[in-house]
């Protein structure tokens, strides 16, 4: 059997979270995808899978949400989390924006 | 175009030589979306220093797809001739970034159409080779789109 491994903290990770705000670790901020009339359902059906690991029956929901719905919020994440994902998804070029959730 | 195989991570690809010439072509056009052209928030302005990181992260993004692009189209190894016909051989990583790399000519000359929201009505000087472009990326993304039907 594996032994269970103690986790450990390296400093510079406790100093990192530290001089963060709270609004910055705070999961407010809502990464949404909006419709356009250009990308394939299928391409962002395809990108949903890969950046957000989601199984094809989900990402195929949030596609037609957008798609019908004119856009859908994609996760709720804190700001780092958030602008990662709009990146990611921006690097498909899909309309995916974040928005402080208010 | 069209799927011949499909085993473990890599795919291989039939181009006619059309198609091949084609695909070249519309490859030498990236990048095509505009500098600048995707906001972070919508609320967010360009001075912002998250939109201004997001901008230089996505140059950097596109300045090393368009020499990966290039060196995609010079490697034997991906594009060789097979009889009448051209072969296309990519890993599962290569053919999502050339499915990243297509869309972005889609989409960015959609955006150079004006982005509209209904098909073109007439063809001009202007727009054409930004129509061709975004028709022909297009093809290659719902042939290279089907490895993931199964």
């Amino acid at each position: 059997m594996a032994e269970i491994a103690t986790p450990e903290l390296l400093p510079g990770t406790i100093q990192e979270q530290e001089g963060k705000s709270k609004a910055e670790l705070e999961p407010g901020y809502l990464v949404i995808c909006w419709n356009d009339p250009v990308n394939y359902m299928q391409y962002v059906t395809h990108v949903f899978q890969k950046v957000f690991g989601w199984p094809k029956k989900k990402a195929e929901f949030h596609m037609l949400q957008v798609h019908e719905q004119g856009k859908s919020i994609l996760a709720r994440e804190s700001l780092e989390k958030a602008e990662h994902y709009v990146h990611q998804l921006q690097k498909h070029s899909l309309h995916a924006t974040m928005e402080r959730d208010e | 175009m069209r799927l011949i195989q499909q085993a473990g991570e890599h795919c291989e690809f039939e181009l006619s030589s059309r198609e091949k010439a084609l695909l070249q072509q519309v490859l030498s056009l990236y990048p095509q979306i505009p500098p600048g052209y995707q906001p972070l928030s919508k609320t967010a302005d360009a001075q912002d220093p998250n939109q201004r990181l997001l901008d230089e992260a996505m140059n950097e993004t596109r300045a090393h797809s368009a020499k990966a692009v290039q060196n995609l189209l010079a490697d034997p190894n991906r594009l060789s001739r097979s009889e009448s016909e051209w072969r296309l051989r990519l890993s599962s990583a290569e053919l999502d970034w050339l499915l990243q790399v297509l869309n972005d000519v889609r989409v960015g000359s959609w955006v150079r159409l004006g982005s509209p929201e209904k098909p073109l009505e007439a063809l001009t000087a202007e727009n054409a080779v930004h129509y061709w472009a975004l028709e022909i990326a297009g093809y290659f993304q719902g042939g290279f789109l089907e490895v993931f039907d199964g």
